[in-house]
């Protein structure tokens, strides 16, 4: 706190306890000691300066949640002096919108505004600050409100500028209108002036938070240390808690701002929130009987609940809880706006759709809804193709490129998860995939921005297409699997599964699909394990929903993964399962490991950090540990230096030498710039093709978007003579771009050269999808093509279509004498 | 007299419907490649114009002296530069293929390099000075009589095609303004459509300039599209009617009377299938198929007859 601060407080507590008489204690000193948390202080202060500052004392009471007496003393305010009244009536116009009472909140705070209208020019800067609270209260019902409430803080700013009240309330309602950038610039200017005021700290927590910024709890608690009584900074804190599904702190957070104010809402229902999570009916009981006590209409309540749900991922929940609030209150914006966003993640569109369309009618400022709506009509030109346990709804021109290929992998993921987990999705599971992946992230979030490549609300998946990314990027194959794996372990846990575990799984899964899928360990993950930058099993949830660094939340899900790698090696893979419906039945993580794996939190920690040391024993030696944020040293990293330069210089046979030191430090590292690739270059160079053939094999064995190794494997059998075994490699590629042209081509050449018609077809219709250079020599071959594979009547429609179009076309009219031949052979 | 009606319609038909072979006449090339800068560009240069020089000479039969290749360094592809792409090099060979053409001859002039300048000052730049566009159209006015394909593949080409368009000439250009100065992609798309058969949309064995031109349209936004970037280069076409006529490739050499009949027979049921396109959405659609594959099915035995007569169909 600055100086000046420092010293209005010092005189403010001199004066609550007597020691001054002289001069009178001023609205400023009291809003001081309040935002210090000096609440006690305040009080006395405000009962000392007598009538001159009943409206501060009411705004006292109200954060003490002493809420009647409150009432009771802005009343008095509002009757004794006209200027303190404004400020005491847009107060009571807030009680009354506390209480669900919005008649007489619009009543009390259309008196101030209409003042206001009248004669703002004579008004100080608290009493704009008063009509700029006003307006904000009429904002709930008319988004021009909203405008002039910005409007009256600024004036507020333009009669003094020192009026600190003025900029927080701007900041909090930008940020509210969902103008982040715009709100920081209102809590930085009032840290200007007083570099820890609690409340300005809050909101730069509160903006960090929205802008998905990695860790906002510095901010936070420099808010609480500045003043330990804001309720708002508890009640999010409370919220980063729950969120990481830290119950018991989050519990106490919540209840901590209720030892400050009994009356606040948003703590009465964190702690609903948490007894509903916990299965605590009757303290669940307890916070909706008091949040029906605080207002007429707790739609509010409901709806953090259902908020709460949805981050854990329990949308079935989530969903009920919505529609609990939206029969509460049936004009709430946010409640709308929140079943809304439910139902489309639920795949109900149209029923989504018209519930955002509500909220966005009340609330024009929401960005999301305004995204998703206009995301909306971009997904009505999309094609969906219902086919087995499936929907697959992507954009037209492409849909059944990708379809030829997702379906039979969904459908053998399908078999494979309900086989293991033994669980079934009710319907079909619906996909939908975009080539833009601020689409996808839209559809997801409502913003653009998330980092994510897919996304699983339990029976409906969202991804990026392949085409929203450049080649190599990802692998559009082992990401459709990861996230319909999390349809099978959210639906067997109930979607109760913490997300370590459910990720966990599903990267596991990956890697079970095909040897080559999902993560893999690395020099940085090494490093940042060996230097306890990543988390122990106990707390990896944290290394989910609040990394400390960039990179943490990759990691985290390799770790996941190898965590359930180890407790299926040891304990079998029913010991998973085991645990998914350990959880379903409502145990926390303690509880879940002693009763399936038979170890404390600490015991089980141990077990993992012993396991994972013993399998990676031999990079760890010549890895140095890290913090995950700084770059990775160590003996592997600086051979492997040693070797590139000498590629550099095109010292092979020294390179070489170098290389192989490298792979014998870390013999499974199959990611970018692995010893593997330059030996298997260095190896064909040399003309050694079998080692060249071999070294590549290890990168393509482990690397899901090694689109370059793969084709140098492809060559490199077809030059040893093993055509059909260049496919591997070839089908490998088309997870990684399904949009390369000669691939197919090749493809489908090799099929028909193993007389494997069947793939030569499908790879045949892939080129057509692809609008090739030359369409009708591509449809000519898919006529080959089907006429290989006994299907002389879709050859037939083929060769006319293409004829149709060029007849002068030579090699398409003799395979069409052939075919009829074919059907008229004497 | 009777007889001549459907003999006329045979002929006069497909003439209407079908490109004209750029032989009878005789074709002329001239290709020009520009200043590289870097040894990327000048590998891209060098590569156009062998493949555009080994396709004039060995597959549309462009005898030497109308085939005339100048480059930045001649040193650097002797097989197929033929001269240094100086200013007053270029105007020498304009001036050297204008006395060989007859009148009906195409000339090709295929430019490729960095392009820079507004409007008539467009130009391609060379070793030396840069002839501008109004350089080339005063060059061009020598060939009033030939049909003229002038492309110019640099980029901030766009510029040329009001300077160079006239009657009997198609300009192309790789971008649609000079503003579009970003190094330009299309050169090697439009070569590689010219030369090769992918873009022959029609299947009739030759590449009009139109189906180059869109086929090399189409693989540098699906370039662009791969490597998520923004479209830079929109490429130009002066006049697509008299491009669709202007084909490159093999000519159609049958001398032979009994093929000769032939070919027209098949040229008379290939405008039949045109007709019966064209009365498509007003038939059955089984009928339409029906008839389709007849026409098609003779189509294919006239081909098999002209084959077996010893042509080309």
């Amino acid at each position: 706190m600055n100086a000046c601060c420092n010293a209005l407080l010092t005189l403010a507590a001199a004066m609550a306890l007597g020691a001054w008489h002289q001069p009178a204690t001023t609205r400023a000193q009291v809003r001081a000691l309040a935002d210090a948390g000096r609440l006690d202080d305040a009080e006395r202060s405000a009962r000392a300066g007598g009538a001159a500052l009943t409206e501060s004392l009411g705004e006292v009471l109200v954060l003490r949640g002493r809420i009647a007496e409150a009432d009771s003393v802005l009343r008095r305010a509002v009757e004794v002096d006209a200027t303190a009244g404004r400020s005491a009536e847009a107060a009571l116009a807030e009680l009354a919108m506390r209480r669900g009472d919005r008649s007489e909140a619009y009543r009390r705070a259309g008196v101030v505004t209409a003042a206001y209208q009248q004669g703002a020019a004579r008004w100080s800067s608290d009493e704009r600050v008063a009509a700029g609270r006003a307006y904000v209260v009429l904002g709930t019902r008319s988004a021009p409100a909203v405008k002039q409430a910005l409007a009256a803080f600024d004036d507020a700013v333009a009669a003094d500028a020192n009026n600190i009240e003025a900029q927080l309330r701007a900041g909090d309602l930008l940020l509210e209108k969902y103008n982040a950038p715009d709100a920081k610039v209102s809590f930085e200017a009032v840290l200007k002036r007083a570099p820890e005021h609690a409340r300005a700290l809050l909101g730069l927590a509160r903006v960090a938070q929205f802008e998905g910024k990695p860790d906002p709890l510095p901010l936070l608690k420099r808010s609480l240390l500045a003043n330990p009584s804001l309720t708002g900074a508890l009640e999010l804190q409370s919220r980063f808690h729950l969120e990481a599904e830290q119950y018991d702190s989050a519990r106490i957070d919540a209840r901590r701002a209720l030892a400050v104010d009994s009356a606040s809402l948003p703590a009465w229902s964190l702690i609903g929130a948490v007894a509903r999570m916990t299965g605590d009916s009757a303290e669940y009981r307890r916070a909706q009987a008091a949040a029906t006590r605080l207002s007429s209409q707790p739609a509010d309540f409901y709806a953090e609940l259902s908020e709460a749900f949805v981050r854990q991922r329990r949308y079935g929940e989530a969903m009920r809880l919505a529609r609990v609030a939206l029969a509460v209150d049936s004009t709430s914006a946010r409640v709308l706006g929140l079943l809304g966003d439910n139902e489309l993640h639920a795949g109900r569109i149209e029923q989504g759709r018209a519930l955002l369309e509500r909220a966005f009618a009340i609330d024009p400022f929401n960005l999301w809804h305004k995204n998703t709506l206009d995301l909306l009509d971009k997904l009505r030109t999309f094609t969906t193709i219902d086919r087995g346990h499936f929907r697959i709804v992507a954009p037209a021109p492409e849909a059944d490129l990708l379809a030829t290929y997702l379906l039979p992998l969904l459908e053998e993921a399908y078999d494979s998860l309900a086989a293991r987990y033994h669980y079934r999705p009710e319907g079909l599971v619906r996909l939908e995939l975009y080539r833009q992946h601020a689409d996808f992230s839209v559809r997801t979030i409502g913003l653009s921005g998330l980092g994510a490549l897919g996304v699983s609300f339990g029976p409906v998946l969202m991804m990026d297409a392949p085409s929203a990314r450049l080649r190599g990027e990802f692998n559009w194959g082992s990401v459709a699997w990861h996230e319909l794996a999390h349809t099978f372990t959210l639906g067997l846990s109930e979607s109760r599964a913490p997300r370590w575990l459910s990720e966990g799984l599903s990267v596991l899964e990956e890697r079970r699909a095909r040897p080559s899928w999902g993560a893999d360990a690395t020099v940085e993950f090494l490093a940042a394990y060996a230097g306890g930058a990543l988390r122990p099993v106990s707390q990896l949830n944290e290394g989910f929903v609040h990394p400390r660094f960039s990179n943490e939340v990759i990691l985290s899900y390799y770790e996941a993964s190898l965590v359930c790698e180890m407790i299926e090696a040891q304990k079998g893979s029913k010991a998973l399962v085991d645990m998914l419906t350990a959880y379903r039945d409502g145990l926390a993580t303690s509880a879940v490991l002693t009763r399936v794996l038979g170890a404390t939190p600490a015991e089980f920690d141990k077990q993992f950090d012993a396991w994972l040391r013993a399998k990676f024993a031999v990079p760890l030696r010549s890895i140095q540990p890290s913090d995950g944020k700084t770059p990775a040293q160590g003996a592997f990293v600086s051979t492997m230096v040693a070797g590139i330069a000498l590629v550099d210089r095109n010292q092979l046979d020294s390179a070489r030498v170098v290389l192989q030191s490298a792979q014998s430090l870390f013999p499974g590292y199959a990611g970018s710039g692995s010893p593997a690739l330059y030996l298997a270059h260095i190896a064909r160079a040399r003309g050694d093709l079998r080692e060249a053939l071999a070294q590549v094999q290890r990168v393509t064995a482990r690397s899901e978007t090694a689109w370059e190794a793969n084709l140098l494997e492809a060559e490199l059998r077809e030059s040893l003579g093993d055509s059909l075994g260049a496919r591997v490699p070839l089908e490998r590629m088309l997870w990684m771009s399904p949009y390369d042209i000669p691939l197919h081509v090749r493809l489908a050449e090799l099929a028909a050269r193993a007389g494997d018609h069947a793939v030569e077809v499908r790879e045949r219709r892939a080129v057509v999808a692809l609008d090739p250079p030359d369409p009708l020599d591509a449809h000519y071959q898919l006529a080959r093509a089907l006429v290989g594979n006994g299907d002389l009547a879709g050859a037939r429609r083929e060769l006319l279509g293409v004829l149709e179009q060029a007849p002068a076309f030579e090699k398409a009219l003799t395979l069409l004498l052939e075919l009829r031949k074919r059907a008229t052979p004497n | 007299m009777k007889r001549r009606g459907p003999l006329a319609l045979a002929i006069i038909v497909p003439l209407a419907f079908m490109p004209v072979t750029a032989r009878a006449q005789q074709t002329h090339v001239l290709i020009v490649t520009g200043l590289a800068g870097e040894a990327q560009y000048r590998a891209s240069f060098l590569e156009a114009a062998a493949m555009l020089s080994d396709s004039a000479r060995k597959r549309w039969g462009v005898a030497d002296s109308s085939l005339i290749v100048l480059g930045e360094d001649p040193a650097a592809d002797p097989g197929h530069i033929t001269g240094k792409s100086t200013r007053e090099e270029v105007g020498r060979a304009f001036l050297r293929l204008s006395r060989r053409v007859a009148p009906g001859d195409v000339l090709l002039v295929f430019l490729n390099g960095h392009g820079a300048g507004e409007g008539k000052t467009s130009r391609v730049n060379l070793p030396g000075p840069d002839p501008t566009a109004t350089d080339y159209a005063s060059w061009l006015a020598g060939f009033g009589r030939q049909t003229v394909v002038f492309v110019n593949a640099a980029s901030g080409s766009g510029d040329f095609v009001p300077v160079i368009a006239a009657k009997g000439r198609i300009v192309v250009t790789a971008s649609k303004t000079g503003l579009e100065r970003n190094e330009s992609i299309f050169a090697r798309p439009f070569v590689r459509g010219l030369t090769g058969t992918e873009a022959d949309a029609d299947k009739d064995g030759r590449v009009s300039v139109l189906e180059a031109f869109d086929f090399a349209r189409k693989e540098v936004a699906r370039a662009y599209e791969t490597d998520k970037k923004m479209l830079t280069e929109h490429a130009v076409l002066s006049d697509s009617a008299l491009a669709r006529t202007v084909s490159f490739g093999a000519p159609r050499g049958n001398t032979d009377p009994r093929i000769t009949a032939l070919v027209a027979e098949r040229q008379e049921l290939e405008s039949q299938v045109g007709a019966l396109r064209g009365r498509k959405a007003s038939t059955d659609s089984t009928a339409y198929e029906h008839e389709l594959e007849r026409l098609l099915l003779l189509l294919a035995e006239k081909s098999q007859a002209i084959r077996a007569a010893g042509g080309k169909p």
